[in-house]
């Protein structure tokens, strides 16, 4: 073992290690397990070596993407955080776990890719904003083509119903799920007595978006702030590993909410402006080419005047 | 629907006693329905049986295409039409009618993740044996599923089925999945409810829960029902705690409820037994 596993995860913000469910789990698992990963924090998925985020590159192996396979992996590599669960608490986290996947992540991946607000605003500009230059027209609308997808195939509908309709569905078993995560984690520290186990890190890779992103629709957002206790546990894991994480937030936030103000339209108008005019002086001259307002061939002899009195004599000789 | 009209239905809902002739609505017994409803189904019918609400059980064709939701079964119950096993929980609940009311919030937390681990493995396990496994799919699932219909409708909707199946699989991170690894998968989940149940009755001591009858749905399934290999009935069998589980809720629910009643054909709508 003398490498490290290397681990490639999206990059973190608003006081998050990652801004990606999987990689937040992923993340926090390693933490707990101790693992001494190399993380890269990349915003270009093409370069992480499976083409999605999160990926573990492991010598023998080869490279995983599923949370789940990285975390089986990790354990084979004896760091293990569920060490210590009996047999009926390692049957708990597996229900607990299949009750995240079936009943919040739709709705995580609803609030954030499908509402139409809370996509353009947030999710789309932060991609837009961090992936690198061509990458950043294309990815954010790719990504959310195939969440949207996949929301899709996991609801099992031949269509998505009506926006309406399918938040109020959603949205109702995501709320019934935070407060049975709530009733179930109860006043304790973590989900299995004082140390945190893979759950902990599905719980908090799923809450943590949802309680430090702020979205314009925030309806997960306020349900989980009436729920002291899991907010606490959030707080908590962010605190005690990932310090350096959450201590960027303050400043971090009041970037953000000085760019929401008219400060921050102001470039995006500007760049607007300029790219227009571009375009029509753009259009307006290829017109007067085409139309044979302007010929080429007329301005290249126009150009070449000059020089042409130069090299006359030049050419002469030459010929 | 406003939460207006929501609350409205809800409150006809509860002033309405459970009428007689409600009936349950599932595929043909004999040579279409496939394993993942009928567990589903199944579910249902003991879900039903366990609160002692009568219901009969009717086998249609297209059963598919008459749910609300796309999904079978479906109970029709007075003017209301109910799919799935969530929605009909919610439904008898509306009307007074729940097995999970003496549990207190941790339990019914534990209650409500383990039916999600029912839901997300076993289910999705028998979906993957069904349509992605090509022996399975090409001898059972796709010639039972498309029985009714004529040529070429029948391979139409079959293969538009299983690329529906396949593609879902893709969604949700299972379609790498090898069918060792499926298996393995099922174990695992069998592990965890045999873990939970240990020597109790029930999942929750001595009363039946809403994860009883789903757990019953999908083990009873598996287990009588021929696949291309055993593999998968196997599995189960090496837990013997959801073996003698099984009898005991097939003995308290249906076989001595059907001597009772002996109504015959119609409400004996389990198929084979366990003994």
């Amino acid at each position: 073992m003398a490498a490290p596993m290397e681990l490639y995860c999206w990059k973190g913000d608003y006081g998050l290690p990652s801004v990606d469910v999987d990689c937040l789990t992923v993340l926090a698992y390693a933490k707990f397990a101790g693992a001494p990963l190399k993380v890269h924090k990349i915003t270009n998925p093409w370069r992480s070596p499976t083409g999605t985020l999160p990926a573990l590159k492991t010598r023998e192996e080869g490279s995983l993407s599923q949370p789940s396979k990285i975390i089986i992996q990790l354990r084979k590599q004896k760091y293990n955080a569920d060490y210590d669960l009996s047999a009926k608490e390692g049957a708990d986290t597996l229900a607990f776990v299949s009750l995240l996947e079936e009943k919040l992540l739709p709705a995580v991946i609803y609030t954030q890719w499908v509402d139409a607000k809370n996509y353009v605003d947030v999710t789309r500009r932060w991609y837009a904003e961090h992936t690198p230059f061509p990458l950043n027209f294309l990815l954010p609308n790719r990504m959310h083509s195939r969440q949207i997808e996949r929301l899709r195939l996991i609801r099992g509908d031949a269509i998505l119903e009506p926006e309406e309709q399918l938040e109020k569905e959603l949205y109702q078993d995501a709320l019934e799920c935070m407060t049975l995560l709530s009733q179930r984690l109860g006043s304790h520290k973590f989900f299995f007595g004082d140390s945190p186990s893979s759950l902990d890190a599905y719980v908090f890779g799923h809450l943590a978006p949802l309680l430090k992103i702020k979205l314009p629709n925030a309806k997960l957002q306020q349900h989980l702030n009436s729920l002291e206790n899991l907010q606490q546990f959030c707080s908590n894991i962010l605190l005690l590993y990932f310090p350096s994480d959450s201590r960027e937030a303050p400043s971090r936030n009041t970037a953000v909410h000085t760019d929401a103000g008219d400060f921050d339209n102001e470039p995006h108008k500007r760049r607007n402006q300029i790219l227009s005019v571009l375009f029509a002086v753009a259009a307006m001259l290829g017109y007067a080419v085409l139309s044979g307002i302007v010929t080429i061939h007329s301005s290249r002899s126009q150009l070449e005047e000059p020089r042409h009195d130069d090299g006359d004599e030049d050419d002469e000789e030459q010929e | 629907m406003s939460l207006a009209a929501e609350a409205f239905v809800s409150q006809i809902a509860a002033a309405e006693p459970w009428p007689e002739n409600a009936t349950l609505y599932q595929p043909l017994r004999e040579d279409q329905i496939l394993l993942s409803d009928c567990a589903s189904s199944l579910a249902v019918q003991a879900y039903l049986r366990m609160l002692g609400l009568p219901v009969r059980v009717r086998c249609r064709a297209n059963a598919e295409y008459m749910s609300p939701s796309g999904k079978v079964p479906f109970i029709h119950v007075g003017n209301q039409v109910v799919s799935e096993l969530g929605p009909i929980m919610q439904f008898t609940r509306a009307k007074g009618h729940s097995l999970s009311d003496s549990l207190d919030d941790v339990q019914r937390a534990e209650m409500k993740a383990y039916m999600e681990l029912v839901n997300n493995m076993l289910l999705t396990a028998e979906l993957y044996i069904q349509w992605c496994y090509q022996n399975t799919a090409a001898e059972i699932t796709r010639p039972r599923y498309s029985s009714p219909y004529s040529w070429p409708l029948n391979h139409i909707l079959a293969y538009q089925k299983q690329w529906e199946v396949r593609r879902k699989m893709n969604a949700i991170g299972w379609a790498g999945k090898s069918l060792e690894q499926v298996y393995e998968d099922v174990s695992q989940c069998c592990q965890a409810l045999s873990q939970r149940l240990g020597t109790q009755p029930f999942f929750f001591n001595k009363q039946p829960t809403e994860l009883d009858a789903l757990v019953f749905g999908h083990l009873f399934t598996i287990l009588t029902t021929r696949l291309t290999t055993d593999e998968l009935s196997e599995k189960i069998k090496s837990f013997s705690n959801l073996l003698s589980f099984c009898r005991r809720i097939e003995q308290a629910y249906f076989e001595s409820q059907d001597r009772d009643s002996q109504s015959g054909a119609l409400d004996y709508s389990k198929g084979p037994s366990l003994m």
